[in-house]
């Protein structure tokens, strides 16, 4: 979903444009072998590759077609950063060539598809270490991640979408979801058959990546909470418009009721530790349901 | 295929075309910025960058008409979103949303329009934009034709094996897949052979031009008229809607 210049609110677009050019620098100045400048061409050739592969149309349904978006597969081919890279380059030539997203909007379509992405589109493949489930997975949550982001950024910047059409959006988007995964998935098994040196097999995670991730997941949690608990919730705000919280009562009482720890005193502090706690929960959630599906990929 | 038609449209002379990049591609941002900062309900003031665009239309001696439908690649998105906010009982912002995309959009296909792909690529780089990503874009552009011509060829043959009869969707499926994995083949190989022969050429990653920039009078005089003309009417408005 490429955002349009003329959607976004001032902070939201000027803020994420900072972030983007930061982090496209910070990438080609860390990344090392990956992005080598001398790989360009090559990097060059497979971004125009995505382009033309969005010609191809795949049958998702009576009389409706779907085509391949690219991240994830640009993610298990070339590696992360590299997809990054490539990904930011196609944007930029999308806005400019194809009116395809705004200019400066640019920085929110790098941060949702070549950032956020890819990342979603890499982590259970890297987590689950390559597998059908991984890609598939991988790929589905790519463009989920994207098009939710770009959704939450309409909605922050004021764009008003009534909650029965905001469930309608979301449905579309886990439709294209799930084609994404099985488009990836087809082309994936398909390019193995034909060299299986083209898709890369991650390895394990080393504890300095792990580490990385959690501290990201734990600064990211932690700065949601200060967010949420500055702002009132996008989502309730709507439903009340909506005249359905006032409906709504609790089928089962959650323990972490309004994201908070009752027993603390500090508002942020119950927040924050609240957040930290379903963090938790969700990282054993996935590390069980990760261990479950390699266990399976093996037998 | 074709080149597409903004290549021809920003080879072609007039005084706006004479421009220095950096200074077009300035202006452009300044009026993108200038169009987002219109607040919500007052969607007719951006009819005062219109006339503005029109006129910079009019003076690189460029068809309006070709421009316009060129920028109406923007709609799809724009009128799903403008549909949802009338729906959800804000007519007003979906007005805005349209009209401010649409005119977003007509600056883009102006700028790209009176100047060359590389020469912006050079000016965002002059301008310290992360210069790895605007070689990349520079790649993805010059070899975006080539491979999708590829592609082309590739429908057409399988078209004249008999691929228009659909053997079942399954099977179609896996078919398109195929093509997939051979297009990516084909450009893997293209890839790494470019590759090698910029390599061989000493190409290290960074292009070496024989121009050189040129920020003369006109360039200034241009830079200067442009940000009284944009500022003013964004004065204007803020004037206006304060008053």
């Amino acid at each position: 979903m490429h955002i349009p210049d003329g959607f976004l609110s001032t902070p939201v677009w000027a803020a994420l444009d900072a972030g983007a050019i930061v982090g496209v620098s910070v990438l080609s100045r860390s990344a090392g072998r990956e992005v080598e400048e001398t790989r360009i061409p090559l990097l060059g050739v497979m971004g125009a590759f995505v382009f033309a592969a969005q010609m191809i149309n795949f049958p998702v349904g009576p009389g409706t077609s779907g085509h391949l978006v690219g991240a994830a597969l640009l993610a298990y081919t070339l590696g992360p950063a590299a997809a990054s890279f490539v990904m930011t380059a196609i944007l930029a030539v999308q806005a400019l060539v194809f009116q395809d997203g705004g200019l400066l909007a640019l920085g929110a379509n790098v941060f949702n598809m070549a950032f956020a992405g890819v990342l979603a589109a890499y982590l259970p493949y890297r987590l689950l270490r390559g597998g059908n489930t991984a890609i598939f997975l991988g790929a589905s949550l790519s463009v989920l991640t994207s098009a939710a982001l770009a959704m939450g950024e309409l909605l922050i910047s004021g764009v008003p979408i009534r909650p029965s059409l905001l469930m309608i959006s979301v449905s579309l988007f886990v439709v294209s979801a799930l084609i994404e995964g099985a488009i990836t998935l087809a082309a994936l098994r398909s390019l193995r058959a034909l060299n299986p040196a083209w898709v890369k097999t991650p390895g394990r995670f080393t504890r300095v990546e792990t580490l990385a991730v959690g501290s990201v997941a734990i600064v990211l949690a932690a700065f949601g909470v200060m967010l949420a608990s500055g702002m009132p919730d996008g989502l309730e705000r709507l439903l009340e418009d909506a005249g359905v919280a006032a409906r709504a009562k609790p089928i089962i009482r959650a323990p972490l009721a309004d994201y908070e720890a009752v027993f603390l005193r500090s508002e942020w502090l119950k927040k924050a530790s609240a957040g930290l706690a379903g963090l938790a929960l969700i990282y054993t959630l996935c590390l069980l349901a990760g261990r479950l599906l390699a266990r399976r990929g093996r037998s | 295929m074709h080149h597409v038609v903004l290549d021809h449209w920003s080879r072609r002379h007039s005084v706006i075309h004479a421009r220095d990049a950096r200074a077009k591609l300035a202006v452009a941002i300044l009026l993108l910025a200038a169009v987002a900062t219109v607040p919500v309900r007052r969607y007719v003031d951006v009819a005062g960058f219109s006339a503005l665009l029109a006129a910079a239309t009019g003076l690189a001696r460029l068809p309006l008409l070709g421009l316009a439908w060129r920028a109406a690649l923007v709609l799809p998105f724009s009128v799903a979103f403008a549909v949802m906010s009338w729906l959800s009982g804000d007519p007003g912002r979906a007005a805005s949303l349209l009209v401010k995309s649409y005119v977003s959009a007509f600056t883009v296909v102006l700028l790209l329009s009176t100047t060359a792909f590389p020469d912006i690529a050079r000016a965002a780089e002059w301008f310290r934009l992360p210069r790895p990503v605007i070689l990349l874009m520079q790649f993805v552009y010059r070899y975006l034709f080539v491979i999708s011509e590829q592609a082309q060829h590739m429908w057409q043959a399988s078209q004249c094996r008999g691929g228009a009869r659909r053997a079942g969707r399954r099977r179609h499926f896996r078919a398109a897949a195929g093509a997939l994995s051979v297009l990516f083949a084909r450009s893997y190989e293209r890839a790494e052979g470019i590759q090698r022969a910029m390599a061989a050429r000493g190409f290290g990653g960074r292009f070496v031009t024989l121009s050189r920039w040129r920020f003369g009078w006109a360039d200034a005089l241009f830079l200067a008229v442009s940000v009284m003309a944009i500022a003013g009417l964004r004065s204007f408005e803020v004037a206006s809607w304060t008053r």
